[in-house]
């Protein structure tokens, strides 16, 4: 029947009305992101051993880091002294967390890096430090 | 008001009349400010979105104000390469009409501004101005967009205000009167709609088209045409002719409650509610059908759009007139 299709239209957009929206409220919601997602990294400082192997994996060569003798001197080994991220070029490949022996740095669910200067995204150990929320639970898959 | 209207003239009238004309306009700009976000805002729910919520609270009450304040605040351009006072002239051009058809709309059985017993052909003919207003505005702007968008409206709006009027003759035949109170009156039995089945579905057709909204917007195809007549307009001047689109949606929804479903007239045995809620009622619906027909068609195809009118709705129209007559005659 000619204008069948018309009606047709009319009335899936009327159902859709009583509908769910499909979108979020995103800054006042967050988004749950599924486990296993590759977010900003949080960091250990007393479980690293200064193994460097995450600055040798990093494909961007985005992580620098210092380590200094450990105070204590009946122990060996170092402890980690500086840890940096640079935000501008990290792509968040998860290879750091999968290297690394002592799970000192791991992946959280969080995402959000907008800043206004390009200086704020060289995030130092302190930074990734304090970035404990949402971190990621199973990290040695 | 009829007593008012009917009175001799002296200048406290003038002054009553003024008050009464400012009031309507601010009721109807409260219209239009709402109308654009129930727009948005229906469109957003059927398109399964929320629509706006930042400005004024959870719906965005105050989103319409917000953006009417920034585009009050934009700067004024005028083309370098325009004529100067056409372009200026244009918008009111456009507008001015708009809000002048309102005046013979009977809101209820004593609210209205002009009975005049030519009231429908004063409406059809004085909103016929506004495509003036566009031409100008589009022909000023010096500007090939603006041109072909303007050239499109103006084809559009003469075409298809033929139709228009062709599907309001047989009404007109039925009651005898151009004037709207008597047409509202005489559907005191049953509304024009189920009278006029055909003359409704022409009148609701070339009345969209006359609003330029979709499915048929080919004046503001922004995909072809930037954004069609008022392509160099900005500010102020903008907002005057978006503004007389959305007075325009008040007015061919007044209208069409007025010719077709009743105007202020209570569905049989719900008479205690008052006239003006009545029309208003039926006035909402008509919004939201449009509202409705906006979230669900896409555009025409501007060579179908000409051939519609003229090959379908004309003699459609003119085939409601021959036997609107012929039914008057037997009954």
């Amino acid at each position: 029947m000619f204008g069948e299709g018309l009606a047709k239209g009319l009335k899936y957009t009327l159902k859709s009305l009583a509908k769910k929206e499909v979108t979020y409220s995103y800054p006042e919601e967050t988004l749950q992101m599924p486990d296993r997602f590759r977010g900003i990294q949080k960091f250990y400082p007393e479980k690293c051993i200064v193994c460097n192997k995450c600055v040798n994996v990093c494909p961007t060569d985005c992580i620098t880091l210092s380590g200094k003798p450990n105070p204590d001197p009946d122990k060996r080994g170092k402890i980690i002294e500086t840890y940096d991220i640079n935000f501008e070029i990290c792509i968040l490949c998860d290879l750091c967390t999968e290297v690394c022996p002592t799970e000192a740095v791991v992946m959280t669910n969080n995402f959000e890096l907008a800043e206004y200067s390009r200086d704020e995204l060289y995030k130092d150990l302190q930074w990734l430090d304090e970035n404990d929320t949402n971190i990621r639970k199973e990290n040695k898959v | 008001m009829h007593e008012l209207l009917m009175s001799p003239p002296s200048w406290l009238h003038a002054l009553i009349f003024f008050v009464a004309g400012a009031v309507l306009l601010a009721i109807v700009l409260g219209f239009v400010t709402y109308a654009i976000l129930a727009d948005r805002k229906v469109i957003g729910y059927m398109q399964l979105r929320i629509g706006p919520n930042r400005v004024g609270g959870r719906f965005g009450l105050l989103q319409t104000v917000a953006d009417v304040l920034k585009l009050l605040m934009k700067e004024d351009t005028i083309p370098e390469k325009a004529d100067k006072s056409l372009y200026v002239i244009a918008p009111a051009i456009a507008f001015i009409p708009a809000f002048a058809v309102l005046a013979v709309i009977p809101f209820s059985a004593h609210l209205q501004f002009a009975d005049i017993g030519v009231g429908l052909l004063y409406y059809m003919s004085v909103s016929g101005i506004t495509t003036i207003g566009i031409l100008t505005g589009s022909w000023a702007s010096n500007n090939k967009y603006a041109l072909i968008g303007g050239m499109r409206a103006v084809a559009q709006m003469i075409s298809y205000e033929i139709p228009l009027v062709m599907s309001v003759i047989g009404i007109i035949l039925m009651t005898g009167s151009l004037n709207l109170v008597d047409i509202v009156m005489e559907q005191q039995q049953l509304a024009f709609f189920i009278m006029q089945p055909l003359g409704f579905i022409i009148f609701i057709i070339s009345g969209i088209a006359e609003l330029s909204r979709t499915p048929f917007d080919l004046p503001e195809a922004e995909s072809e045409l930037v954004a069609g007549y008022h392509t160099e307009y900005s500010g102020f001047r903008w907002a005057f002719f978006m503004l007389s689109e959305y007075v325009y949606m008040f007015g061919m929804a007044a209208l069409t409650t007025v010719l077709f479903l009743g105007g202020w007239l209570p569905i049989p045995g719900l008479g205690f509610i008052p006239g003006v809620i009545w029309f208003s009622l039926k006035f909402m619906l008509v919004v939201f059908f449009l509202v409705w027909l906006r979230a669900t068609f896409p555009r025409l195809r501007a060579d179908q759009l000409m051939e519609f009118a003229w090959k379908v709705l004309l003699p459609a129209a003119l085939a409601n007139i021959f036997i609107t007559a012929i039914l008057k005659e037997l009954i």
